[in-house]
């Protein structure tokens, strides 16, 4: 039995991508990140800081959330080389549309973040115990990871398809991944004493509005606020991917540095 | 050739990469089933571009095409999966030369056992047995290539666009792939082969298309070709004794006068020389051979050796592009005795001649 293209191109994605060391580092550094850094600044940071609970407790969702980031950077690297080794080419003379390489992608992207979430609430299950959530929570915890892995995929995929030189694209990539992460509440709440130019950059981050979706639902208390960041995030995504598709549509499939 | 089934037919085709500026234009060209045709031309002519537009890489922005009964503009998934594509830029993914193979048959779609004895047999036709493990970065160059070309070979086509296949393969692995894609062909396959190599061209191809600044010269049979484009053929003419001055002169005056360049005796031939042997240029170098025979037997020589070299696909070609300026670098470019001009004076290594010089016989 044959295997629908986009599926062939995800296992395809999945083979050529995995690199045992790569993975380690890419699922193990937000893990080690939780048990290092939430055993660390439990002990500095009152709980009152953040929301009544232990800061562990605090980061967990917040490195959840980051899985959706680092799903996105996995397709978009992953598209970038493929491009750099005419990959891209090869698979576009072959029986696959454009528009499945990228669904492609996408998929591999949030198979890839849910597989970091996994990860992730493994690690914290010793550490903070198994959270209490309904299905409706889980839905809004995998929703929310999902739309961030497309925003953020789409978002690379995009650049990708534009920038010409390698140097350029991984210095991009960084930047966005700093920026993500350190301007959001992933780390740290935004409170009364946050500079108002920093809050207001932090609070237009769509990793803090992600964030803030997942603490919510770890917390069971999925309400409509927490519909509205996960609207405002389908909205980024959507946006993301267009913008990726567009990039896909023109192309140019000529050779790259 | 009444009965040839034509699988690809352009008409006009063109791609501008901005209004005005044409890699390529009014390409018309046909391949029929298990025929190859070559694209030659210099760098920049255009061979590429074609073949990225016979495969869907590129759109056209004029003419039309037609592969397999289907149009190139809308023919798509369907068409694409009853093509095969060898890319000029290097394409690998980031596992081992036989995960590759696997990986490519998989996606392809080709049935898990048919992938797994198709990638031995290609690892073994092509040589890459040895380093199946290695990541196609580790390889050489020809490797590299070889690996490329044998990737393309896992999937089921019925046509088969090859851009500069050999680039960076020895002589052996070469002529082993040419021998393969030869019997491939002589099977139904379909080819398109771009290369600057003119002896492959020559060796593989039944017809040749020469594309020059984005335009096509000819389309024909290498020998047509040859024989249409070849230009000036070299004659090499031994007597079995030394010919008086007298007759040196004559003989000289006589060849000029029949348009013939006489290359050797070099330069003008001083009173008092004698020679036995003579080397001439000439567009009409099979109409002198005539004369030749009835002066010499008219003067009593006996005429040793007469050979006049074939005319060489390199030769077509450069006189086509308007490249045939006799530079003196007329020398064989590879292993098959392929050259410009097939100098008499060097004659191609044994059982390599093949249509490099043609002896016309001794009048002993």
């Amino acid at each position: 039995m044959t295997l629908p293209p986009i599926l062939r191109l995800v296992v395809r994605n999945f083979v050529s991508n995995f690199d045992p060391i790569s993975v380690v580092v890419r699922f193990g550094q937000p893990a080690v990140t939780i048990v290092v850094l939430g055993t660390m600044f439990s002990s500095i940071v009152p709980a009152s800081q953040t929301g009544g609970q232990s800061y562990t407790s605090f980061l967990v969702p917040g490195m959840v959330a980051f899985q959706m980031v680092a799903g996105g950077v996995v397709s978009g690297n992953l598209f970038w080389l493929d491009r750099r080794w005419s990959m891209v080419e090869q698979i576009f003379s072959g029986p696959f549309l454009r528009s499945e390489y990228l669904a492609g992608l996408v998929l591999t992207t949030l198979l890839f973040s849910l597989f970091g979430v996994a990860v992730m609430v493994g690690v914290a299950v010793p550490l903070i115990g198994l959270p209490a959530i309904s299905l409706l929570d889980l839905a809004t915890v995998l929703a929310t990871v999902g739309l961030g892995g497309i925003f953020f995929a789409g978002l690379l995929i995009a650049l990708g398809t534009r920038l010409r030189s390698a140097n350029a694209y991984f210095s991009i990539q960084s930047f966005l991944q700093l920026f993500l992460i350190f301007l959001s509440t992933v780390y740290y709440p935004v409170g009364p004493s946050t500079p108002p130019a920093l809050a207001a950059v932090i609070n237009v981050n769509p990793l803090t509005f992600a964030a803030f979706a997942i603490r919510h639902a770890f917390a069971g208390e999925v309400g409509p606020a927490v519909l509205v960041n996960l609207g405002i995030l389908g909205a980024l995504a959507a946006v993301s991917f267009v913008a990726a598709a567009w990039g896909f549509r023109s192309m140019n499939l000529g050779p790259i540095q | 050739m009444a009965d040839r089934e034509v699988v690809l037919r352009t008409q006009d085709l063109g791609y501008a990469y901005r209004p005005g500026q044409y890699a390529i234009r009014h390409l018309s060209i046909e391949l029929g089933r298990g025929e190859v045709l070559g694209l030659l031309g210099r760098n920049g002519a255009g061979k590429t571009t074609t073949v990225r537009l016979l495969t869907t890489l590129l759109p056209p922005t004029e003419g039309t095409a037609w592969i397999l009964g289907q149009d190139l503009r809308t023919g798509g998934r369907g068409l694409r999966s009853r093509l095969g594509v060898v890319l000029q830029a290097e394409s690998l993914d980031f596992v081992s030369v036989e995960r590759n193979l696997d990986l490519y048959a998989f996606m392809w779609g080709v049935p898990r056992e048919v992938a797994k004895s198709r990638a031995e047999e290609m690892l073994e036709l092509f040589e890459l047995g040895h380093v199946r493990r290695r990541k196609p970065w580790a390889l050489s160059g020809g490797e590299r290539r070889r690996f490329q070309v044998a990737r393309e070979l896992m999937h089921d086509m019925e046509i088969l666009f090859l851009d500069e296949p050999t680039v960076g393969l020895d002589a052996l692995a070469r002529r082993r792939i040419l021998r393969y894609l030869r019997e491939r062909a002589r099977r139904g396959l379909s080819i398109v082969f771009t290369t600057h190599i003119l002896h492959e061209a020559d060796m593989l191809c039944d017809r040749i298309a020469v594309l020059h600044e984005g335009s096509l010269l000819a389309t024909d049979t290498p020998e047509s070709l040859k024989q249409r484009f070849g230009g000036a053929r070299e004659v090499r003419v031994e007597f079995g004794d030394a010919l008086p001055p007298a007759h040196v002169q004559e003989f000289v005056v006589g060849l000029h006068e029949r348009g013939a360049s006489v290359l050797r005796p070099e330069g003008a031939v001083a009173p008092g020389m004698d020679a036995s042997s003579f080397e001439f240029r000439s567009d009409k170098a099979e109409s002198l051979l005539p004369w030749i025979t009835t002066w010499s037997g008219s003067r009593g020589h006996v005429l040793e050796r007469l050979s006049i070299s074939e005319p060489t696909l390199e030769g077509a070609f450069l006189g086509m592009i308007g490249g045939g300026e006799q530079d003196g670098l007329d020398e064989p470019e590879t292993e098959g005795g392929t050259s410009t001009g097939g100098r008499p004076g060097n004659p191609p290594p044994p059982g390599t001649s093949g249509g490099l010089r043609r002896d016309m016989g001794v009048a002993k």
